[in-house]
């Protein structure tokens, strides 16, 4: 597949020079590259001036606040509807209490990523126009494809999983949540698919100034997305555990309904002994497509500015601190460790690690984001790994009852304290891909600042402003209001037998147009308080 | 003529797409319409309950119905990217209003609920909210009538030569826009967005009419209301089409040339429809009403379109200009067609199932 990607782009390589665009293809001999951009000063990235560097931060802006919402909707929807199906197959009246208690918490989450999702959808063609005029053949399709099969699915089956129960059968509600659960695992796929191919564009070729498709299946399972779907997924999935964790530990802590939350800790620390690691798995393999497909971006994640010591041996070291300088051409300050990025990247004593010495000055990407939060996203790997295996140890020694637990604070503090950290995992993880594939917004390809939109840097601004204001009343607010859900907790939720006992004082002669109706919108655990 | 050319094949699926696209804009306008005109009913609302009782008759719904625009976006992006990423980029002020209205609409759905002491804030949020979408979508309807200008090239020159920076070396064969912040803002653009208002809070009359209770308060106040705007409503689209006429040649030279007597029946039945709206409301048959008044809206969208072509950006974008090479938008038509279908079955089930009618007390109680 590898082998593959590197004719195709020395193919779309000389197909841009056919039509008279200058571009560089990272995998094309070094001849090629040249780079023909006059600056009045030294060398600079164009991508670092202030138009371009606020159109990025415009999308960087929603983008990160968009994602804050929908790994919980995806990995959330399908820890309900397990919920739902051992519910309905044990009739253990406490799973249907979770269940109906998370799902507020699900709704309020959901609400905040449609409210933030809309703007997704069309902050494409407003802020990166070119963009999406020239990727349209295949990144165009893809989001026509998550937006029409994944989207308008979730959105119709999730009104009737939150308001249809007591209104539809069980069976159709159990299939509401799943095709919920489906969809909008679907949309992270196609997402994951069109962002992935940004990183390895693979299967297309340039005419007319479109990246035309030349083999569909080579675009979408491109190397990027056979391993950064996964990554993407399961990092939902663990999310998910994590807030159930953390709302357990919450709860055991402040003694509220402790049976009921140790009754839920259980099986989610169980899944998440087997989650981490492969999420830590996953992440190693991603890492080595990066390393392979994106030498300047795994560059720029490891601070590896040379790739051979002044001594003229290969450079081995890995940092574990690094300051880069404001030349961006080595470090000021670093805490090394010798032989360790080769045997990272190359699974060898002393191979070979391209630097960002290798690259062109203007095809190297900011090194202070990717290294940074791809350092804090390994940590926080590694962490939630170790808060899995404490959760299972204390289980093995017939410690996990709320007894014991309330005897362990610190434990339970910790369990709320990690149910925050996937969040931040998810955001590092998306600034290290997407600051590290700069100064391309398709790798090798297009240069993001061909592909943002013609606009003056007051738009920007204006944009970015309404943003932060808007993007931030909805963070405030789902907090806010994510605090009301939990403080109300699980008490007041009805029994699950009141769901089908219909109020039928009122709904004498109500007809609406047509049809024989009856208002059992307001069934009787309805009008009480589970909303 | 060789049937099977890719030139023919492109050419019948694009216009394929461009019927989807009308489609989708469509069933956006007609059942997020209602909503978004209840909304602005709402701005009226004399107190918090109502408000409440009003998003509550709506709560099981309008994502389904405000993902017909998601859709409709889907599609843009899908099918005619050149027309997404130039379009877009020219309405970004209104589309930039109009998504933060939604954004403020979908959060108070959620917050409105949970709300004690800020239930007002998240009730204004809600009805403002609804405003500034209907409106703003309007001036993007009647800019993109109009057109843009488009060039090719690098589309960020000018902001990066303000900033000293010339790039020489990049071309491409592909049109941007290339006009300012504000080409989108003119007379006839701000009166399409009152337009849309007019419309949209005529929907939403004769929707609340259809949802609550008759004698209940809200089904009274907004009967009368929809008696006031169903006027207004029918001199908005007169200026409209007076407007256009003058402005447009792409238009008039159609209304007015060989097949003129077809576009005067159309007028005529669009007539027969708002009447027949209006007698049903006042016989309080008030859902026939509301669906007579969604065939008004269905009768002058498809005219409208039948107008354009075969450009999707009046004088700007044709079908052909804008579409996808063969083979994205024959793999687009292969998978993404049947979806119309089970999308529309869906939506259209779970406005049944929430069907049923309403009365303030009960509904926010229920909210």
């Amino acid at each position: 597949m590898f082998l593959h990607a590197r004719f195709t782009t020395n193919h779309i390589f000389t197909e841009y020079c056919n039509v008279g665009i200058y571009f560089a293809g990272l995998w094309c001999s070094k001849n090629f590259l040249i780079h023909k951009i006059y600056i009045g000063v030294e060398v600079m990235v164009i991508e670092n001036s202030l138009p371009i560097l606020l159109s990025r931060l415009d999308f960087a802006w929603i983008t990160s606040m968009h994602i804050l919402w929908t790994p919980m909707t995806i990995g959330m929807s399908w820890l309900l509807f397990i919920m739902e199906v051992v519910w309905l197959r044990t009739g253990d009246e406490r799973w249907y209490k979770i269940n109906r208690f998370v799902e507020k918490i699900f709704l309020i989450n959901f609400g905040a990523g449609v409210a933030t999702g809309v703007t997704m959808e069309m902050a494409f063609g407003i802020l990166y126009g070119p963009f999406s005029q020239a990727v349209g053949p295949f990144f165009g399709n893809i989001l026509g494809f998550e937006t029409i099969t994944a989207f308008m699915y979730e959105a119709g089956f999730i009104g009737l999983m939150v308001f249809g129960w007591g209104k539809i059968g069980k069976g159709m509600h159990l299939f509401a949540t799943f095709n919920v659960a489906l969809a909008s695992s679907l949309s992270a796929m196609w997402i994951l698919v069109a962002n992935s191919w940004m990183q390895t564009p693979d299967g297309i070729f340039l005419k007319d100034g479109l990246f035309q498709v030349k083999n569909w299946w080579h675009a979408i399972f491109n190397n990027n997305f056979q391993w950064g779907f996964p990554h993407m997924w399961v990092a939902c999935v663990e999310l998910a555990l994590f807030a159930l964790v953390g709302l357990s530990g919450f709860f055991i802590l402040k003694n509220r309904n402790a049976d009921l939350f140790t009754k839920l800790l259980k099986p989610t620390l169980l899944a998440l002994i087997i989650v981490t690691p492969v999420q830590i798995y996953i992440g190693d393999s991603i890492g080595r497509v990066v390393a392979q497909t994106q030498p300047t971006s795994l560059a720029a994640m490891e601070g590896h500015y040379h790739t051979y010591l002044p001594d003229g041996k290969v450079n081995t070291g890995w940092h574990l601190i690094a300051i880069p300088n404001a030349k961006n051409d080595g470090n000021v300050f670093a805490i090394t460790i010798p032989y360790v990025l080769s045997i990272l990247e190359t699974h060898t004593l002393n191979g070979k690690v391209p630097g960002m010495d290798s690259f062109p000055a203007n095809d190297r990407p900011d090194v202070w984001v990717p290294f940074y939060s791809f350092r804090v996203m390994v940590a926080i790997g590694f962490f939630l790994f170790f808060i899995a295996i404490w959760g299972n140890w204390l289980r093995l020694r017939g410690k996990l009852n709320a007894s014991e637990l309330r005897k362990r604070p610190w434990f339970l503090r910790a369990l709320v304290f990690s149910a925050f950290l996937p969040y931040l995992a998810i955001w590092c993880g998306w600034w290290t891909r997407e600051v590290g594939r700069q100064p391309w917004v398709v790798n090798g390809l297009m240069r993001t600042y061909q592909g943002a939109s013609h606009m003056p840097v007051a738009a920007e601004i204006f944009w970015w402003i309404g943003y932060i204001i808007f993007e931030l009343t909805v963070w405030a607010g789902s907090w806010y209001f994510f605090t009301r859900v939990i403080k109300k907790g699980v008490d007041g939720i009805p029994d699950s037998s009141t769901l089908f006992e219909h109020d039928h004082t009122d709904d004498a002669d109500i007809k609406a147009g047509g049809g024989h109706v009856t208002p059992t919108f307001a069934s009787k655990p309805m009008l009480r308080s589970d909303r | 003529m060789d049937l099977l050319s890719i030139g023919r094949i492109t050419g019948t699926l694009s216009t394929w797409w461009w019927l989807l696209l009308s489609l989708a804009f469509f069933l956006y306008i007609a059942t997020d319409g209602t909503d978004l005109g209840a909304g602005i009913f709402a701005l009226f609302s004399r107190d918090e309950e109502e408000r409440g009782a009003i998003m509550a008759s709506m709560a099981g719904m309008w994502d389904g119905n405000e993902s017909w625009l998601v859709v409709a976006g889907g599609v843009l992006f899908g099918a005619f990217p050149l027309v997404y990423g130039s379009a877009f980029n020219y309405l970004m002020i209104p589309l930039a209003f109009a998504l933060w209205g939604i954004i403020s609409r979908a959060v108070a759905f959620e917050f409105h609920v949970h709300a004690k002491k800020s239930k007002s804030f998240w009730g204004w949020a809600f009805a403002v909210g609804s405003l500034f979408p209907t409106f703003f979508a309007g001036v993007a309807l009647g800019a993109v009538l109009q057109g843009f200008p488009m060039k090719s090239g690098l589309a960020m020159q000018s902001a990066l030569a303000a900033h000293g920076i010339n790039v020489h070396d990049y071309t491409t064969p592909i049109m941007h826009f290339s006009g300012g912040v504000f080409a989108f803002l003119t007379p006839f653009s701000i009166w399409t967005g009152v337009g849309a208002v007019i419309a949209a809070s005529l929907a939403g009359g004769l929707y609340l009419c259809a949802r609550f209770i008759p004698g209940d308060p809200i089904h009274e106040r907004a009967r009368s209301w929809t008696n006031v705007v169903s006027l207004l409503a029918l001199a908005a689209i007169v200026i409209t089409l007076i407007w256009s006429y003058a402005i447009f040649p792409w238009a008039s030279d159609k209304w007015t040339g060989s097949d003129w007597w077809v576009w005067l029946i159309w007028f005529v039945i669009v007539l027969f429809f708002a009447f027949k709206s209006s007698t049903n409301h006042a016989a309080r048959r008030d859902f026939s009403a509301m669906m007579w008044g969604i065939g008004v809206v269905a009768l002058l969208w498809t005219a409208m379109w039948a107008t354009i072509f075969p450009y999707i950006v009046p004088n700007t974008w044709t079908i052909a200009q804008a579409a996808n090479p063969a083979d994205s938008i024959a793999v687009f038509t292969l998978f993404m067609t049947g979806f119309f279908p089970i999308m529309i079955m869906y939506n259209w089930y779970q406005i049944w199932v929430f069907r049923g009618r309403f009365s303030k007390k009960m509904a926010y109680g229920a909210h």
